[in-house]
């Protein structure tokens, strides 16, 4: 909220300045974002008076104009033309740096001189454009700064007001704040006005038939008003704190507003139907125009103020067009109500309708100031229109209004803030608050706390004055006693991430991360190819964009249109990763959440290689570093088997990791359809882990195992299978053909015409090795003969003797 | 003789420059002469010292010997760097290039995010925190209800919420990390103290805003926990963040889960606390939210106000991370160009 110093200083005689009042606001909780001078940059700015004036000889566009400060007399020449002899303006001398910038300097135009300027509103960052310039009312005196004369020797200062500060958002609010801070005291503006009209209840009839709804409801009526613009000092501050002058009626309900903070609503007397008013919320659904034009559905339970036949405004929220005030109003009747939090925001909500006041209600509102809004208001219009005033007021459920009691134990604030407030300090603070405190030397105070401190309900409450009042500043830094730390599931969740990612990026990934909502249009489009089941989907009510509409099932579309975006910037080597969760429906749960860890690879298997080589990376450059990265993370074996269950890889290009018989991961060759549609040009793979699962039995501490002592013995095998055969599976049964096979490995893979159609040739390096002697070579050849047995019978493997 | 000292660093620079310039050993050999030879400029400077009075013989000689020493390093350093490399191009092919990179790849980089929440996690873990984490997918009552926010409560404005497609209607992203508090305090009774750091969302996005964003979140519950400790605690934690000597201010702030409620500033690390555009001209940066946990928080899972006090506090690691790197615009760190993050 905007308020200028200047009218906070009619609530509060501060010595602060506006600097200091920032400050000591924003210490207190109240914070003040910004303290702007209003007068900056109209230094050399000052009012002046056209003496004389004639057009320019030498150009028709321009005149020359005489004007005097009081005391000099400055040549002028000037290119508007609204302004004649005897007008009052703006004479910006030269040296002046006006607040667009511009710099005033002597000159010659058109070979006359020319010493200042005649400013605009526009050049005088008053108004968004103007055409011409500013002439000032007739009686101003010449010679005077500029700033003063139009009221801009003053601050403005921008207030962000927290949920619960709703009684801040006024400046009498923000007085009483700075005099809780001071004790200084705040000033109530006289409201003393005659009432010589016709009594009140003559004139309308008001009941209030939800009074839950609307504990209190004031109202003042004035007659023989003349609807006529504002004066010049309300119509600025009004505009300086972002309302729009409407009329004088319309202005001061809104002055109100800001000053007080009670929100108010003028009715034109003779338009109320039946001349009378009832607060009630409908049994039905209705509709209703308000005073901006739009027609509303009003549903059953929204308040609404009525005249003698319908709705003429959404109580709290916003008017009717029905009974606004207009051109040629001369009766009016102010409302100055209470309305139940809650209930104005749920109907702001629904009706999506915010304004000043619906705010204001929704944070809530001094319960006890709607007379005195009331009263102002009519005294402050009495001021500058002639009106005669109704005898009396209605006031409907004032006699409920109370402050509250809240209990305070002194002792209490020292055990929460962990210092030692003072009872005589504690007391003074309540005293500054205007809070008066009973001590009947039981330990426990009484506070009395006023209802424009409806947020004070708890004895917590009376601890955060104290200790906000007594500034922040004095809380000693001390630190919480140690304890012996927890260790957490979590914990190692945390670190078995961390070397997850280090793994990778010592591998050269660069980490990547993306948002968790994906894009409904990419995924009901792709759906298929993306394993993608719309029924499946953790859907969002109100996405941000189109983009945004679904919870991601697995991390694949954010690396991929990574990959994608950095092939596009000229980055052909993509090697990214990410962690982060992946989401589903459950049936047990409703959804669930799984922490996962995708990987992208594409380009060259050695980026930056001068070996000449340039390969590009295939598919067991991505085994290799989602195998070796499982092993780290946790050293059990993990099977990798072929899958025909994720859409995304190509067909027989794609693999699942077991570990436990528990399937831990997958990862394969992006499809065609896939990179056609993400405009990637070459192939791309991807591998996905289940970090919780993977990690889910790190193996016991292994028992050690003695050294061999005798030499082993090499055995190459080259064997040619059907092409089908997988290579693994024959390794797994050499390493089970025989005790002393100590490891086997694959040394030679090819195809070819020699071979044959259908058929690879396989070369195999079996270790043999005896713990307890030298193996004889009746014993190697033996073992020898069985594998190559095995590989025949098993695998339908012929042995090569080339 | 005044000045000596000068000529001495002249000679130094020139003959350094010299050096660096020279093309061929040839070159090399013609400036040792001109400066080391019997009438070269060393031995004139050297002969200039012995001139000197008796009192500042000893403090320029030994400028001048240094200097003498420094430039026949760098002769000879420049002189065997050329041989070697003329002999490599005649022997070349027995020789490796030692300057050709190796073979295999680069480290990768972390992400910024990532890299600063981590760095956050470990600060909290050797303070005694542990770490919890919660579900991204949250209801109504853990995220809001529980915190203290009432349905119909204003302060519901402050978190633009995504909602989430269920039966109950009740689903929500959680809009920060504090419904980990409630889920720890249901599951286990005091001592607590925990950290959980993780991804919240919210229904903003501009320059400053992403709709998906990072926090790590704070509580700890004790007997004997005040407001004090959590000063303590997070002026610690700001220095172990930002370095020793940055100013820090705590100021009172409202949350719906806290009272009393504190925003920690540190002193604007662009404009060192004169005042510039992105601490709005105010000298300092928000850089937390915290306070003493709401009694009815307490209430909500069923511990003793009387009894137990807590503090709980969170902070946003983009805006941390964006700080600490000079970032301005937060879609920077979700685009993952790699020209990007190779920074980090
Ligand atoms: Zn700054």
């Amino acid at each position: 909220m905007k308020i200028p110093y200047s009218w906070l200083k009619e609530f509060i005689d501060t010595r602060l300045s506006p600097a200091q009042a920032q400050e000591a606001l924003t210490m207190a909780g109240v914070e003040v974002s910004s303290c702007r001078f209003l007068g900056e940059g109209l230094d050399s700015v000052v009012t002046a008076r056209i003496l004389e004036m004639r057009p320019h000889p030498e150009a028709d566009r321009l005149s020359l104009c005489k004007v005097t400060d009081g005391s000099t007399t400055f040549g002028i020449v000037c290119g508007a033309k609204n302004m004649k002899a005897g007008d009052a303006v703006a004479l910006a001398k030269t040296g002046a740096r006006l607040p667009n910038g511009v710099e005033i300097k002597k000159a010659k135009i058109r070979g006359q001189a020319s010493e200042g300027m005649l400013c605009s509103e526009q050049e005088l960052k008053l108004a968004e454009a103007s055409a011409g310039i500013m002439i000032l009312p007739e009686d101003t005196v010449p010679g005077k700064p500029i700033a003063d004369a139009l009221g801009l020797s003053d601050w403005l200062l921008e207030v962000e007001i927290t949920p619960n500060r709703g009684d801040c958002l006024s400046v009498l609010g923000v007085a009483r704040e700075i005099a809780s801070i001071t004790g200084e005291k705040v000033v109530l503006p006289d409201v003393s006005f005659p009432e010589e009209g016709e009594p009140i209840g003559d004139l309308v009839r008001i009941d209030v038939s939800d009074p839950e709804l609307c504990p209190r409801y004031t109202a003042r009526a004035i007659s023989g008003v003349t609807i006529a613009p504002s004066p010049d000092w309300m119509r600025r501050r009004l505009t300086l704190c972002g309302i729009r002058p409407i009329n004088n009626i319309v202005d001061v309900t809104n002055y109100l507003l800001l000053e007080v903070g009670q929100p108010m609503h003028a009715f034109d007397l003779d338009r109320l139907r039946g001349l009378r008013i009832d607060v009630r919320a409908p049994k039905e659904t209705l509709a209703f125009t308000t005073l901006d034009g739009s027609e509303r559905k009003i549903d059953p339970g929204m308040l609404l103020i009525r005249d003698g036949e319908g709705p003429v405004a959404v109580a709290g929220v916003m008017g009717g067009a029905n009974s606004e005030v207009v051109d040629g109003t001369t009766r009016v009747v102010f409302e100055s109500a209470h309305f139940s939090p809650s209930s104005i925001r749920r109907t702001a909500k629904r009706l999506g309708l915010s304004s000043e006041a619906s705010y204001r209600f929704e944070r809530g509102v001094d319960p006890a100031g709607t007379v005195y809004a009331a009263d102002r208001a009519v005294s402050l219009l009495s001021r500058f229109a002639p009106l005669s005033v109704a005898k009396g007021m209605i006031d409907a459920g004032g006699e409920s209004v109370k402050p509250r009691t809240v209990p305070f134990r002194p002792e209490r604030v020292n055990r929460i803030m962990g210092r030692v407030y003072a009872p005589g300090a504690c007391m003074e603070i309540f005293a500054r608050l205007g809070f008066p405190v009973a001590d009947d030397g039981t330990g426990t105070w009484n506070v009395t706390v006023p209802t424009h401190r409806f947020d004070i309900e708890r004895e917590i409450d009376l601890v955060e004055e104290v200790a906000r009042l007594s500034g922040y500043d004095s809380i000693p830094t001390t630190y919480p006693e140690s304890k012996a730390p927890e260790f957490s599931g979590d914990d190692r969740f945390v670190d078995i991430q961390e070397r997850a990612f280090d793994f990778l990026r010592g591998r050269g990934f660069s980490q990547a991360v993306n948002f968790s909502f994906v894009g409904g249009r990419t995924w009901e489009r792709l759906g298929t190819f993306l394993g993608f089941d719309p029924a499946d989907a953790v859907r969002l009510v109100n996405p941000i964009s189109d983009d945004a509409t679904l919870m991601r099932p697995h991390l694949l579309t954010g690396l991929l249109s990574n990959a994608a975006d950095n092939v596009r910037r000229f980055i052909d080597d993509v090697r990214l990763y990410e962690g982060g969760k992946a989401f589903g429906k459950s049936y047990v749960e409703g959804h669930f959440e799984e922490a996962r860890l995708g990987v992208i690879l594409c380009g060259k298997r050695l980026p930056g290689d001068w070996s000449g080589a340039d390969t590009p990376a295939d598919f067991f450059d991505m085994k290799g570093v989602v195998e070796p990265l499982l092993l780290h993370l946790c050293p059990s074996p993990v099977h990798v088997v072929p899958t025909c269950l994720r859409p995304f890889f190509e067909e027989g290009k794609a693999a699942d990791i077991l570990r436990d018989g528990e399937i831990v991961g997958w990862f394969g060759a992006i499809r065609k359809e896939l990179l056609v549609s993400f405009e990637l040009p070459g192939p791309v793979f991807y591998g996905e882990i289940r970090l919780l699962k993977a990690t889910a039995s790190p193996p016991p501490p292994g028992r050690y195992a003695p050294l061999p002592k005798f030499p082993p013995v090499f055995r190459d095998v080259a064997c040619v299978f059907p092409t089908g055969v997988p290579v693994g599976d024959v390794l797994s049964m050499v390493r089970e053909a025989s005790h002393e096979v100590e490891e086997a490995g694959v040394f030679d893979i090819f195809t070819g015409e020699k071979i044959g159609e259908g058929k690879k040739s396989v070369g195999i390096r079996v270790k043999l090795q005896s713990l307890d002697r030298t193996l004889t070579d009746a014993e190697v050849h033996s073992i020898h003969s069985k594998i190559v047995k095995l590989l025949e019978n098993r695998f339908g493997g012929k042995i090569r003797t080339s | 003789m005044p000045g000596t000292s000068e000529q001495i660093a002249r000679l130094r620079e020139e003959g350094m420059a010299v050096i660096a310039a020279a093309r061929s050993e040839s070159d090399l050999l013609d400036a040792k002469g001109r400066f080391f030879g019997k009438k070269g400029a060393v031995s004139g400077i050297l002969k200039g010292v012995a001139a000197l009075p008796m009192e500042e013989r000893k403090a320029v000689g030994e400028l001048a010997n240094r200097a003498r020493t420094e430039l026949e390093s760098a002769f000879d350093a420049r002189l065997s760097g050329m041989r070697e490399k003329e002999r490599l191009l005649r022997e070349g092919r027995d020789r490796i290039d030692v300057t050709l990179p190796g073979r295999g790849s680069m480290p990768g980089h972390r992400h910024p995010v990532s890299q600063t929440m981590s760095e956050i996690i470990s600060v909290f873990r050797r303070l005694g925190f542990s770490v919890q984490g919660g579900p991204d997918v949250e209801t109504d009552y853990y995220n809001f209800e529980a915190l203290n926010f009432p349905p119909e409560h204003p302060a519901r404005d402050m978190q633009d919420t995504f909602y989430i497609e269920s039966a109950a209607g009740d689903l929500v992203l959680r809009t920060h990390t504090s419904p980990v508090q409630i889920r720890t305090m249901e599951r286990m009774k005091p001592p607590v103290r925990i950290i959980a750091p993780g991804t919240v969302y919210r229904s903003d996005s501009d320059i400053t805003h992403s709709p998906m964003f990072h926090q790590v979140e704070g509580l700890a519950v004790d007997r004997d926990i005040t407001m004090a400790d959590l000063k303590g605690l997070l002026t610690e934690f700001c220095r172990m963040t930002f370095g020793p000597t940055k100013p820090v201010r705590f100021r009172p702030s409202y949350f719906p889960f806290t009272e009393p409620s504190a925003e920690m500033d540190i002193q604007c690390v662009i404009c060192g606390g004169s005042g510039c555009r992105v601490c709005k001209e105010s000298g300092w940066l928000e850089i937390l939210g915290a306070g003493m946990v709401d009694p009815s928080v307490f209430g909500f899972v069923g511990y003793d106000p009387e009894e137990y006090a807590g503090f709980a506090f969170g902070m946003g690691i983009e805006r941390i991370a964006m700080l600490r790197h000079g970032i301005s615009d937060i879609r920077l760190l979700f685009e993952n160009d790699i020209r990007f993050l190779s920074q980090f």
